[in-house]
């Protein structure tokens, strides 16, 4: 059974990962892949933690917290591609609607 | 031999651990977008073998079946829909990059402080280690489906019916955003 420092580490590693990508990156695709790390990050902790507690409650929640990345992805997904039909980019350093 | 599994599962947490910061890494570092989805497989997968070493099968499967089987597939056909070659030129990372990874790196090395007084002290290292004899719990059901199918229809009926509802909207305003505009 791996140690709960090691769980919480590497967790803590992939999510200053997603966070980084999240602001260094200009494809805004490789933006929503980040996000999807850091939540797979949240996950990994509950599911560390209901092991630790022995109740089921982490996993429960991890589940739910599944199917909202699944909806989330769809929802930035077709975001990108409208974004693509109208602006014909997916960087987001050249969409600049609201800049006047 | 129970402590020989043990360390098994402890060696292999570390090898899945390692892949998985490694997709994470090739991830927002690659120059092609379809290699960050390469990376992104690689991340996923590895985090579902995470979940086994946690003993949360039910859990790895699931990601298997939503990550690599549908977000994946998604995230490729967007790639390939949207023309990405034509920026290959231009800059790959935005101008404040630098800026941005100092701020990563000072969060990094602020909650590694945290977590140093927290996890490492003497007083933390009893209280926070995992204990496979507290955990029986998940086992009083006779496996990890049933477990999780016991905490989601009973205690948690009400997020996972609100997840559903989202899971229409979801679906329902994907559609909208996605067709082509009516002139």
């Amino acid at each position: 059974m791996p140690s709960m420092n090691a769980v919480l580490l590497l967790s803590f590693a992939l999510f200053s990962i997603g966070v980084a990508g999240v602001l260094i990156r200009r494809n805004a695709l490789i933006i929503l892949m980040s996000v999807e790390l850091m939540l797979n990050a949240a996950n990994l902790v509950l599911i560390a933690f209901a092991r630790h507690s022995g109740t089921v409650a982490g996993q429960a929640i991890a589940l739910l917290v599944m199917g909202l990345a699944a909806a989330e992805v769809a929802i930035g997904l077709a975001l990108v591609v409208s974004l693509y039909r109208k602006k014909d980019t997916v960087q987001v350093d050249q969409i600049d609607l609201l800049k006047g | 031999m129970e402590k020989l599994l043990s360390g098994l599962g402890n060696h292999l947490f570390l090898i899945f651990g390692l892949l998985a910061v490694f997709g994470g890494a090739s991830l927002i570092l690659a120059r092609n977008a379809v290699h960050s989805v390469i990376g992104f497989l690689l991340a996923m997968l590895a985090i579902a073998g995470c979940y086994l070493c946690l003993s949360a099968e039910f859990l790895a499967v699931a990601q298997i079946l939503v990550y690599a089987g549908g977000i994946v597939v998604l995230f490729l056909f967007v790639v390939m829909l949207v023309e990405l070659t034509k920026y290959k030129e231009k800059g790959l990372f935005q101008t404040q990059s630098p800026f941005a990874l100092g701020a990563v790196a000072l969060g990094f090395v602020v909650f590694a402080g945290m977590f140093w007084k927290l996890i490492f002290g003497a007083p933390a290292a009893q209280a926070l280690t995992l204990k496979p004899e507290v955990a029986q719990g998940l086992d009083v059901a006779r496996d990890n489906a049933q477990a999780i199918s016991r905490g989601v229809f009973t205690e948690y009926l009400l997020p996972f019916e609100i997840l559903s509802v989202i899971l229409l909207v979801a679906l329902v305003g994907a559609v909208v955003l996605a067709k082509k505009e009516r002139v």
